[in-house]
């Protein structure tokens, strides 16, 4: 029971929406909207969880005064204090106060931490010319072209500019559909060690 | 570090000189005003209405002939307007326009919406009229109607045959081979270096006494990739658990936690130690993306883990987690189907699954035959995409005609 | 202890300074409202503080950056339940479930035929949260099993198209573009990029690339002899990519940190 009949819906559910794919009639389009739309409502349902998971992780942190604790203070008040403030009474999301700390908390921070990118990139650049091998030296080479073009190099501007154009649109097309098919055919394996039961342990077991 | 901030300078400065030296663009010129005719077109003749093909029953195709008057005669075409009714004998009033296609153009599909009351409902199993005009600058022509036609369902999408073919392919050899593997035939796989060196860094962590990080990335369970990282945690989980070391994931989406609990649970269930599994070492962070990658790269320096394992979708993020990895001397193994991100992976970790490799990862790590069968049949796929490529192409030069490009597109079959 | 020391001082520093501009720019308000120019020149500084504290990571992390990073997972925890309450609930889910739940939250009720099978997910979703009740948590996994199974379905089959066919297809190209014989070919050879020569190399690449990137994505056969040299062009054409397109985002990721600094140097310090 614990163990057979999610494999049994795993299956079903599975099989059907593989089907679904190849019947384009209304009963078939109607069952994969009802299918887009279970995985949507769960989804909000496990929101619950995902909130229960932070409150208790953060909640035990607290009570055993470890290392750290007053952040998750920090991280439950502001969770509260913002949930709280997106309110209907307090005008929900389009609320004054929801959204002063959406644009004066929020989006900084996400800009400081998407541009903290630019010194990442500076130093993955920096280990990426220490080449170590051949096939390191050719990401380097490729990498050196490409950020080439945007320096003024006079008369080698063009050519430069033409190598890695082509580069871009050339090997990188070849290389991406090498990926591409590959995924396509990784992915097709996995959902069906999936939908065959050969794949298991996301079910749990006792 | 100082080499670092040197060369970041020097781009910056590069990257601040382009922007002053960029010109701006030159605009378009106007567009020609059109000629006003003062006769309305033609109209278009042979009016013919039929079911729309591969559809879920809300859909009539509509085809004419075009007027004389489109792109010969006096030109004076620009568009086509359809209108379609209920009834043949409903005044102008009552004709529903529903679509526009320009000229040239001599096929229109009236896909209508399911439920009745939307705006665009398209009954099934109902008879319905079309009218097709030709329309001028100003005037159209005179009209040219048809029907009736119903629309009805379809059981099969004829344009699908490829999909189901290769589909039907892949089980035929999956099973196959999931059979000679049962039988005990052995089926070699060769070494892959990121898959190997899991097993060194659950030593090298159970030897550190530090803990593994394991991140599946932004994506929900709704993305493959995450599912196929699923089934590489469940082993990663039992070997973490056989070698009596910790683990930590935090996730992106409370589906992915609730599932990725469970598959830790099972992991350490397997290993025999049910007991050793902890409910908060897989937690719920956030459903946003920086959010998320602020929480685990603080994780990354307070924990120091000795091994962190990207596996799953991730985006921009990639190289914000490796290089926090970097700072915190982690051994990193990092695999995706995003090819945009692996670059990042390949220049920052010390092990990188490329594409396909995430989705072997787990049949390399159970080495079960029934994995191992499934990793056969897409082997035999991609021989027989090789051998149609050479063959197809030595056949394109050999005959010289251009019988093979596009060759799944159109409906051949 | 001598750490703790120092870590005082540097806050007391921070704060110092977090006052001084808070003054200074609740002073500078273009506002008429007092109250507004304060709140303003809160709000600033503030936005100002938290993005040095992210940047402060770069050299260690510090209680500046564990408070930024908590603030921001709290404010986006919160910010995620009220947006999913209301996009996801009230706006797509309440619509169609009960007219009487419309008519409460002010949004337009559509009438469905199906509208019942909606009802079907939330019983999932309820059975989902059993996993809060330790003694029928088991149940949670039927609604597991739905979502695994749901996915996998879909993945069978809807991207093979974008992700194998399309991308097989596409790999058919002429090998010999406009060929019209050797001496031709010799005769007008050129290096101009929408030349004979080029488009004919381009295709070459492509279709060499792509059958050496599948020989390098074979899994059960070893990389030896003729299928290693593959293997190994496959790699190469590999790498020649990853590092064409790390050089290509070098540039978009140095503009992001501009922006950053326009918004320290002007929006803050006006010296921009």
């Amino acid at each position: 029971m614990k163990q057979q009949i999610p494999l049994v819906l795993v299956f079903v559910f599975g099989v059907l929406l593989a089907i679904q794919y190849f019947v384009p009639s209304e009963p078939s389009q109607r069952f994969y909207e009802v299918a887009l739309d279970g995985l949507t409502v769960i989804g909000i349902f496990a929101m619950v969880l995902g909130i229960w998971s932070q409150i208790h992780v953060g909640y035990n942190k607290i009570k055993r005064r470890a290392e750290d604790w007053q952040y998750s203070v920090v991280t439950l008040v502001s969770m509260f204090g913002m949930a709280f403030c997106g309110l209907s009474f307090m005008g929900g999301l389009n609320g004054p106060i929801f959204r002063q700390l959406y644009n004066n908390i929020f989006i900084p921070i996400q800009a400081a931490i998407f541009s903290l990118l630019a010194f990442y990139i500076a130093s993955a650049s920096y280990r990426a010319f220490r080449a170590r091998s051949a096939v390191s030296t050719v990401l380097l080479v490729a990498a050196l072209l490409l950020m080439l073009r945007v320096i003024p190099t006079g008369p080698l501007a063009d050519p430069i500019n033409q190598i890695g154009s082509w580069m871009l649109m050339v090997p990188n097309m070849a290389a991406k559909r090498a990926i591409l098919i590959g995924v396509g055919l990784g992915s097709v394996a996995t959902a069906l060690k999936i939908v065959l039961g050969i794949e298991r342990s996301y079910l749990g077991k006792d | 570090m100082k080499y670092i901030i040197l060369l970041f300078l020097t781009c910056l400065s590069l990257c601040l000189s382009q922007a002053l030296l960029a010109q701006t663009a030159s605009s378009d010129p106007p567009a020609e005003a059109a000629l006003v005719p003062s006769e309305p077109p033609a109209p278009p003749s042979n009016v013919r209405v039929s079911d729309l093909a591969n559809d879920d029953g809300h859909g009539i195709r509509v085809t004419w002939d075009l007027s004389p008057d489109d792109g010969a005669g006096r030109s004076s075409v620009i568009s086509y307007d359809i209108y379609r009714t209920l009834n043949p004998n409903d005044p102008d009033s009552l004709w529903k326009k529903v679509g526009t296609v320009v000229l040239g153009v001599r096929t229109y599909a009236d896909r209508g919406e399911r439920e009745p009351g939307s705006g665009s409902y398209l009954p099934k199993h109902t008879n319905l009229y079309y009218r097709v005009y030709a329309v001028g600058a100003g005037v159209r022509s005179a009209v040219a109607t048809a029907g009736p036609a119903q629309a009805t369902d379809d059981w099969f999408n004829t344009m699908k045959v490829p999909e189901l073919i290769f589909c039907l392919v892949f089980l035929v050899l999956t099973v196959r081979f999931i059979n000679m593997a049962k039988k005990g035939i052995d089926l070699y796989v060769r070494p892959l270096a990121g898959i190997e060196a899991i097993d060194e860094a659950i030593g090298r962590a159970t030897e550190m006494g530090k803990p593994i990080l394991y991140v599946l990335g932004i994506g929900t369970a709704g993305d493959i990739a995450t599912i196929a990282s699923f089934t590489v945690l469940g082993r990663v989980a039992r070997k973490v658990a056989e070698y009596q070391t910790s683990m930590i994931v935090p996730c992106c989406d409370p589906v992915v936690m609730t599932i990725a609990q469970e598959t830790v649970k099972t992991g350490y269930a397997d290993a025999g130690r049910p007991d050793a599994y902890k409910e908060d070492s897989v937690y719920y962070v956030t459903s946003q993306q920086f959010p998320f990658v602020a929480a685990v790269n603080g994780t990354i320096l307070r924990e120091k883990p000795a091994t962190n394992i990207y596996l799953g979708y991730f985006a921009a993020e990639s190289l914000l987690l490796a290089e926090t990895g970097v700072l915190a001397g982690s051994i990193q193994i990092a695999g995706t189907d995003q090819v945009s991100q692996l670059p990042f992976f390949v220049v920052a970790c010390d092990y990188t699954l490329l594409g396909e490799e995430l989705y072997a990862a787990s049949a390399y790590l159970g080495r079960e035959p029934l994995l191992l069968g499934t990793l056969k049949a897409q082997d035999y796929l991609k021989a027989i995409v090789l051998v149609c490529m050479v063959a197809l192409l030595a056949l394109r030069m050999i005959t010289g005609a251009d019988v093979i490009s596009k060759p799944f597109d159109a409906p051949w079959w | 202890m001598t750490s703790k020391i120092a870590m005082r001082i540097l806050t007391a520093i921070v704060a110092l300074i977090f006052l001084v501009s808070w003054i200074t720019r609740s002073g500078s308000g273009m506002s008429d409202s007092a109250f507004t120019n304060v709140r303003d020149g809160f709000l600033i500084t503030f936005a100002v503080f938290l993005t040095l504290s992210i940047f402060s990571f770069l050299y260690r992390d510090n209680p500046f950056y564990k408070f930024a990073e908590s603030l921001y997972v709290g404010i986006s925890a919160g910010y995620w339940m009220s947006y999913g309450f209301w996009s996801t609930i009230v706006g797509n889910f309440v619509p169609r479930a009960s007219r009487s739940l419309s008519e409460f939250f002010h949004v337009p009720y559509q009438e469905r035929a199906d509208h019942i099978l909606i009802y079907i997910p939330i019983i999932f979703g309820l059975i989902l949260l059993t996993r809060l009740l330790p003694k029928i948590g088991w149940l949670s996994r039927w609604s597991l099993a739905f979502i695994i199974g749901a996915t996998a379905g879909l993945n069978l089959t809807r991207y093979l198209r974008s992700d194998f066919i399309s991308q097989v297809s596409n790999s058919f190209i002429p090998l010999f573009v406009d060929w019209k014989g050797a001496g031709d070919f010799v005769s007008h050879i050129s290096l101009a990029a929408d030349g004979q020569f080029i488009a004919i190399l381009s295709n070459w690449v492509i279709f060499v690339g792509v059958m050496c990137g599948l020989v390098y994505f074979f899994f059960s056969k070893e990389h030896k002899g003729a299928f290693g040299v593959a293997s190994r062009i496959g790699i190469w054409i590999l790498m020649i990519t990853f590092g064409a397109s790390f050089g290509y985002t070098v540039m978009g990721r140095i503009s992001l940190l501009v922006g950053r600094i326009t918004f320290l140097f002007g929006d803050w310090l006006n010296i921009l």
